[in-house]
């Protein structure tokens, strides 16, 4: 009785182990373990006119300013001007900086309070935008 | 009387000479043709003739004038539009020139803050030189702070030893350099390779896992709900670092649902929920550490905790800077199951699993500001 059992479990094994070659590995490749960033795939484009007005949120902040600055929010009216905070961390405390100003789109890029334009590039739903101190990418917001 | 007579005479013939011009001018009158003719063409110029010519002059001066009018307002544009362009031209230089300065006061600030975080680093090293305690600079940098604030609070302490005690605290009284991005004046903190800095693992961006063969096919078991900090300094020979890496390790998947259960259970995580990866030390390769490209090279040394069993492990990393000023530490090591009492799994006997596997790390870890030692 007990001979027979084993037998059935050998039997069972080795009908199994043809399924094997069947069922492929699923190892992570060694170039695929960082995690991915939501932005590495947006393909960017130049752009001289967009319609900013509305709220907009960093995903990315690269450069410089990067040590420090954590998030950026916009908020750009059509007539104009907008508002806009930044979450900065001074001595490993988190503080809110706010303004607010006046912007202008033009074919050389984005003006704000009259600064010289920076370029901006857009992307399904998210602009880039390059200063001399760093890169932010900001992704459409709703406000609810 | 011959007066009268001629006086008869003379009237005589008077009267006749008017008869007789009275008859000829009847014989004569249907033959007489009276034509006004203009004087002859070479007695004078042709008035119409002049006027013709008045005109066609007239008319050549128009147009010369026209032209010349037409080429003075063509030159007249052509030099508003060189003006415009030179205008252009110079306001372009001007933007480019603030913008060139505005870099350069960043840079500068930059450079400043730099400066004196590296002076505030040198401080630290002096003072632990001086006391020759080297692993305790920043403690022993603390209790003068306490007695700092006093004075300030107590305003009728004799003004002669406010200097002497307030001297300690002017480096913690430096503002912030700024820095302008969009409009924002961001605190300017360098980033420093070759500094110890504290490191605090980014949430959701760092993933752990293991590689595992067993007999039907190869797989990954991973997790990103990691968490931890160190402090490091890359180009301090000594290796000098501390820190941990935790892992959840309920968060554990492979893929396969059934598996999961298996491995929870063999790794018994409700006992044993977290996996701990405390770091005593780094050991730079030989020419591994290159300041200026900020990549470093070498082992991580350890204690590594799995289901409560702690063991000493070495780990070959890779570190370098990202774009967005974070440090991404990646790196592998194989390790035994059997030494950390997990039970390797196995089916019926048939389907095994090996004992070892390869634990791997890709961490993105951001500098705290204010978190240099």
């Amino acid at each position: 009785m007990r001979a027979a059992s084993t037998v059935r479990v050998v039997l069972l094994a080795a009908a199994a182990l043809p399924l094997a070659s069947c069922i492929a590995s699923n190892v992570v490749a060694e170039q695929d373990r960082m995690v991915v960033r939501p932005v590495a795939s947006l393909e960017f484009r130049p752009v001289t006119a967009l319609a900013l007005d509305g709220l907009w949120e960093s995903v990315e902040l690269t450069g410089d300013v990067a040590v420090s600055l954590r998030r950026i929010w916009y908020v750009f009216s059509a007539g104009g001007s907008y508002t806009a905070a930044a979450l900065a961390e001074v001595d490993g405390a988190p503080s809110f900086q706010t303004l607010s100003g006046t912007w202008a789109m033009s074919p050389e890029g984005l003006s704000l309070d009259g600064a010289a334009p920076v370029p901006v590039e857009e992307a399904d739903g998210h602009v880039r935008i390059s200063a001399s101190t760093g890169r932010v990418v900001l992704r459409k917001g709703a406000l609810q | 009387m011959v007066q009268k007579l001629l006086q008869w005479a003379g009237a005589l013939f008077v009267v006749g000479l008017l008869g007789a011009s009275v008859f000829a001018l009847t014989i004569v009158k249907d033959r007489i043709r009276v034509v006004v003719a203009a004087d002859e063409a070479g007695a004078g110029p042709d008035p119409m003739a002049l006027l013709r010519d008045d005109l066609q002059t007239v008319s050549r001066t128009v147009d010369e004038l026209r032209m010349a009018l037409g080429g003075n307002f063509e030159r007249l544009g052509a030099a508003l539009e060189e003006r415009a362009e030179a205008r252009h031209a110079d306001v372009q230089g001007i933007a480019r020139d603030v913008t060139s300065v505005r870099d350069g006061s960043a840079a500068v600030q930059h450079q400043l803050a730099s400066i004196l975080a590296r002076i505030e680093a040198l401080e630290v090293r002096v003072q632990a030189r001086g006391t020759g305690v080297a692993a305790a600079p920043v403690a022993a940098a603390e209790p003068p702070a306490a007695p700092v604030e006093k004075p300030v609070e107590k305003p009728v302490d004799p003004p002669a030893q406010r200097p002497a005690e307030q001297t300690p605290e002017k480096p913690a009284e430096k503002p912030a350099a700024k820095t302008g991005f969009l409009s924002f004046s961001v605190p300017t903190v360098a980033f420093r390779f070759d500094e110890r800095q504290d490191y605090v693992l980014a949430p959701d961006l760092c993933r752990v896992g293991f590689d595992a063969k067993s007999t039907l096919h190869d797989f990954t078991g991973a997790t990103s709900k990691v968490t931890g900090r160190f402090a490091a300094d890359m180009d301090d020979p000594a290796g000098a670092w501390t820190g941990e890496v935790v892992c959840d390790a309920t968060t554990l998947v492979t893929g396969v649902e059934g598996r999961d259960t298996n491995m929870y259970e063999h790794l018994d995580t409700k006992a044993h929920p977290k996996i701990t990866f405390t770091i005593t030390r780094f050991v730079p390769a030989e020419g591994g550490v290159d300041v200026g490209k900020q990549t470093a090279r070498g082992e991580i040394l350890g204690t590594m905790s799995i289901r409560g069993v702690q063991r000493e492990l070495k780990m070959p990393v890779a570190i370098e800077v990202d774009a967005s000023k974070r440090l991404v530490v990646k790196g592998q090591t194989p390790l035994k199951l059997s030494d950390y009492q997990v039970p390797v799994p196995s089916q019926l006997g048939l389907i095994n699993m090996q004992d070892e596997v390869v634990v791997w790390v890709a961490l993105l870890a951001r500098v705290q500001t204010g978190g240099k030692k």
